[in-house]
């Protein structure tokens, strides 16, 4: 038994076989014992896959969907899945442009030098620090030392 | 092909009660939520096995229908097109479903969901053997990879032909034919080896 007659078969079996094919197969399945066989087990099989029968539409399903509807096209709000597949598209490509732009940025920028403002020093400190330890770390110990300072700045009368 | 399509498009009035949707009729929605919930909603039952969480699916599937309203080109039939955003969604529910599964370690053949005999089963072994029969199929099913599951479910439980199967997934109709000849193979050999194992255990009573 060749897997191309399987198939045709099992198209057979379904229904899919062109009427004059079909009857044509019949007349082998009816003629050839291997056909036969092959057709019985197939057939076997199909049948033998059943299913308890559906659950009935549950009651008022229909207005509680139109309620969702009513809601979705009085809010009138765009939402992610909704919208065409070309926004998304293009809003995808804005945040990846925007995240290589910020880091080729960053990265090509020189690092400010002698910048005596506070701010920059913690950052700078912040970020020496990181290299050294894990960001974690870094992170619960600048706000350590802020929560430090803020309770010296309180203490002072 | 095409020709066919345009024609049953024309002959499908669910399209004219898009448009009408489209052009900010909502209630002509409604039409289209009576005559397809039936469908839909055993679709994503079949699919996701369990009728409480097929209800809330269908119900968003419609919601997606209505926010694509607008967009949809009318071809073949609305309900290829709503099958279409069914089988995705549920597939969607699926695979989150099996990532916690995955992280739980657990079968997913065994994860029959329970079921109520048929009204008037007078006969209890009919019943038992009728259960017996929807647990193996669930199980072979729940072993199929995806897309055999997927060709399998449409056809022998939602009655669509090739052609129609072919429609929903975007596949040709000799890939629908194939993956369902696999899917046979592999629900044969599962028939087989439960036949063995009940004629295994028969014997050694």
């Amino acid at each position: 038994m060749t897997p191309g007659m399987e198939h045709d078969l099992m198209r057979l079996l379904h229904g899919e076989l062109p009427a004059d094919e079909a009857r044509v197969l019949r007349a082998r399945v009816f003629r050839e014992p291997e056909l036969a066989e092959t057709y019985r087990r197939l057939e076997q099989t199909w049948h033998g896959l059943s299913l308890p029968p559906a659950s009935p539409i549950p009651p008022g399903f229909t207005g509680r969907v139109m309620a969702h509807v009513r809601t979705q096209a009085g809010s009138g709000s765009l939402s992610w899945s909704a919208a065409p597949g070309w926004v998304r598209a293009t809003a995808a490509a804005a945040l990846v442009t925007g995240a290589v732009l910020g880091i080729g940025v960053g990265r090509t920028l020189p690092a400010p030098r002698g910048d005596t403002d506070s701010g920059a020093e913690t950052s700078q400190t912040f970020l020496s620090a990181t290299a050294e330890t894990s960001l974690a770390d870094s992170y619960w110990s600048l706000i350590e030392d802020a929560t430090a300072a803020d309770a010296e700045t309180e203490a002072q009368p | 092909m095409t020709t066919d399509s345009a024609t049953s498009a024309a002959a499908d009035p669910g399209w004219e009660a898009l448009a009408r949707v489209a052009a900010g009729d909502v209630e002509a929605f409604a039409l289209l939520v009576e005559s397809h919930q039936e469908r839909l909603l055993r679709l994503c039952e079949r699919l996701l096995g369990d009728a409480e969480e097929s209800r809330d699916a269908a119900q968003e599937v419609f919601l997606k229908a209505f926010c694509k309203a607008g967009d949809v080109r009318p071809q073949g039939q609305v309900y290829t097109w709503l099958y279409r955003i069914a089988v995705n969604h549920c597939l969607n529910k699926l695979r989150r479903r099996r990532l916690v599964r995955f992280l739980r370690w657990d079968d997913p053949a065994e994860e029959a969901p329970a079921f109520d005999p048929p009204d008037g089963a007078a006969d209890p072994a009919a019943v038992l053997e009728a259960r017996r029969q929807w647990q193996m199929t669930r199980q072979a099913i729940a072993r199929l990879p995806e897309n055999q599951r997927l060709v399998l479910t449409l056809v022998r439980f939602e009655g669509l032909s090739y052609r129609e199967v072919a429609e929903v997934l975007r596949i040709t109709e000799g890939a629908v034919e194939s993956r369902l000849f696999r899917a046979m193979r592999r629900i044969e050999a599962a028939q087989e080896a439960q036949r063995s194992g009940v004629s295994m255990k028969e014997a050694r009573r």
